[in-house]
């Protein structure tokens, strides 16, 4: 296997023997590697990883202190939080640590950044600064910096952060002093309290996993899996336990072709804007031509008015015949050319246009999702009657569900192609990716129309349409999907 | 209710005897948690001739936890809300075990001294500072006469 050690880590240990790789194997147990090439090759959503338990990671977290503390003839409790401190890259910690072990650990926050001066104490007595009581010297303990407290004071210290979460920021009582308090020197004042101690166990595995970078907490309800994976990437994980699939970059819905930071933006607009929005979500407009009153309740956009028949497209209203062509324009947004030219007024009135145009397709494809998925329900019924009256088995059924789901994967990506259209640049590049995406999208709407009426749709004829669709999707994301 | 901490009485004890120029703090008759505060504004801020009174209150865990304080009497300040609520570094999470009721009191003090509009909880003030610092001092001024002189 390839080590990508070089070039995700900007120190330069490639020539140094101490900056082996503890994690190769726990990643190489299983997989063959030619396997993995060609998936990435042929998927570009192909993503390598895996779903842990907590006990998996608490192991795999146990083996990468163990090894460092050997490494470094250091405490596995200070081990813990050197590696906290650099993202758990065992390597940079070895670089660091014997290039510079004092300024390791004053980065660390575990010495003080200035080397305390080693105070001579001549009484045997002290008086504690925070329960201001006098006590013989042996009743007070300090971290690495000069600050002496009694031991009763750091257990109620421990006690109060820990109620409220702290666990690896807990630092020294001092004011201003930033040296942290290192897990073996919190646990010995917490020696007899088993369910603060657990808590505080708790409380520093969540804070490790959140600083690992090749860790995410599944965001599923109630679910404790991990997901873990060497490459950090923006790419879709979904969980084993709970089914919850999301980005494992950030951690949000996975929204493919368009990139984190964008789809935040974006996310964040629609959350501002939303008042301006809010006319948009009709269930009924009239049909173009007839006028009467049309309902939509599939999540196909392709629409046949049940009056005079006339095919229309729900988004733009115009007729769907136009929709099939090379010269599909539905989804692109036409922004007038001498706009710069034009006042001030006139821009802002432009910019709500081109928004709302971007999010009335963002927002339509998500109703049509949820309204497929009740469509799915409804042929699931169905389908079950007529396997209990002797129609065909599950088996002969199942390339509908099949087809469903690609459906849903197919529009999914088409409902995320819109915010990064929104934020493309005008040029050539973003004139392909419109041309893909309204390929894209009259392929998905075709795709919808032969589920709708499933039973009636030849199954070759299905199967061809599901083989196009995907192909198209997985086309645009090859060209466009930059993780 | 439980003993009172030696932490609370000594510095009650120190409060009343060597007290801070410019704030009174009495503890309540009923409750050696609770203090009655009051704060002379500052010489040559917008606050002064003003008496804000406040209420301080030391929480069960004090001093491990930072004492809940909070203007009673309406002010206009950038860092202060309309519920009296302070935006005040050491009463968050600079807070030490190792401050007293003195050092906070002092560091509100100084707040009056020195308003920082860059770290708002009241916006709106926090806003009109920013950009227009002598209307926000006129009305600072304005509300210490309206509501902190009443003889
Ligand atoms: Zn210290
Ligand atoms: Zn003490
Ligand atoms: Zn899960
Ligand atoms: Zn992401
Ligand atoms: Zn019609
Ligand atoms: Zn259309």
């Amino acid at each position: 296997m390839a080590t990508s050690q070089g070039n995700d880590s900007d120190m330069d240990c490639s020539d140094n023997e101490d900056c082996y790789d503890d994690y190769n194997d726990y990643y190489n147990d299983d997989n063959s590697d030619g396997e993995q090439l060609d998936m990435s090759k042929t998927d570009p959503e192909y993503f390598d990883y895996k779903c842990l338990s907590e006990e998996e990671v608490e192991r795999l977290l146990n083996e990468t202190v163990e090894s460092l503390s050997n490494r470094l003839f250091i405490s596995p409790s200070l081990a813990k939080v050197l590696l906290h401190s650099h993202e758990w890259n065992s390597n940079e910690v070895i670089c660091k640590y014997k290039e510079n072990p004092q300024q390791t650990l004053i980065a660390a926050k575990i010495d003080p950044p200035t080397p305390s001066k080693s105070i001579i104490v001549t009484s045997t007595y002290l008086s504690c600064p925070v329960c201001i009581t006098t006590l013989n010297i042996d009743k007070f303990i300090k971290l690495n910096c000069t600050h002496m407290f009694c031991k009763d004071c750091w257990t109620t210290h421990f006690e109060v952060q820990i109620a409220q979460g702290i666990s690896t920021a807990i630092s020294c009582m001092a004011k201003d002093c930033v040296v942290l308090a290192p897990e073996d020197f919190v646990l010995k004042h917490l020696q007899h309290k088993t369910s603060i101690r657990e808590k505080y166990q708790h409380f520093t595995f969540r804070d490790y996993v959140k600083s690992h970078p090749e860790l995410r907490f599944c965001p599923g309800p109630n679910c404790s899996v991990i997901i873990c994976s060497r490459e950090i990437k923006a790419k879709r994980v979904v969980c084993d336990k709970c089914n919850t699939g999301f980005c494992f970059k950030c951690g949000c819905d996975y929204h493919a072709p368009t990139d984190c930071q964008v789809i935040k933006k974006w996310l964040t607009k629609c959350a501002d804007d939303s008042e301006t929005a809010n006319y948009i979500s009709a269930h009924t407009k009239d049909c173009p031509k007839c006028h009467i009153c049309i309902e939509k309740n599939g999540g196909c956009n392709h629409m046949q008015c049940s009056n005079c028949k006339h095919d229309f497209c729900w988004m733009c209203l115009g007729d769907w015949k136009s929709h099939g062509s090379e010269y599909y324009e539905c989804s692109r947004y036409r922004e007038n050319p001498n706009i710069a030219h034009e006042s001030a007024h006139a821009q802002a009135r432009e910019a709500l246009k081109k928004y709302l145009h971007y999010y009335e397709r963002w927002e339509n494809h998500s109703k049509s999702l949820k309204l497929e998925e009740q469509t799915l329900e409804k042929l699931r019924t169905r389908i079950n009657k007529k396997v209990m009256s002797g129609l065909g088995t599950w088996i002969d059924w199942q390339y509908l569900f099949t087809a469903a789901n690609l459906l849903a994967k197919c529009r999914y990506t088409l409902q995320y192609t819109y915010p990064f259209a929104y934020y493309m640049d005008t040029g050539p590049r973003k004139e392909l990716f419109e041309y893909q995406q309204a390929q894209l999208e009259a392929e998905i709407e075709n795709l919808s129309w032969k589920v709708e009426r499933a039973e009636t749709t030849d199954r070759g004829d299905l199967e061809n349409q599901m083989d196009i669709a995907e192909k198209r999707r997985t086309t645009l994301l090859k060209d466009f999907l930059d993780v | 209710m439980a003993a009172l901490p030696r932490r609370i009485i000594k510095e009650t004890q120190r409060l009343m005897q060597e007290p801070v120029p410019g704030i009174s703090a009495v503890p309540d008759d009923s409750n050696a948690r609770y203090f009655h505060v009051i704060v002379t504004g500052p010489e040559d801020s917008p606050f002064e001739g003003g008496l804000f009174k406040l209420e301080l209150f030391l929480p069960e865990d004090y001093p491990m936890s930072a004492p809940k304080v909070r203007f009673i009497t309406k002010i206009y300040h950038p860092n202060i809300d309309r519920l009296g609520r302070i935006c005040l570094d050491i009463l968050k999470d600079k807070w030490s075990p190792a401050l007293q009721i003195r050092t906070v009191l002092l560091s509100i003090q100084a707040l009056l001294s020195a308003p920082n509009p860059d770290d708002p909880l009241a916006n709106d003030v926090a806003e009109l500072w920013k950009v227009n610092e002598s209307e926000a001092i006129r009305n600072a001024k304005e509300w210490t006469r309206r509501y902190a002189m009443d003889n």
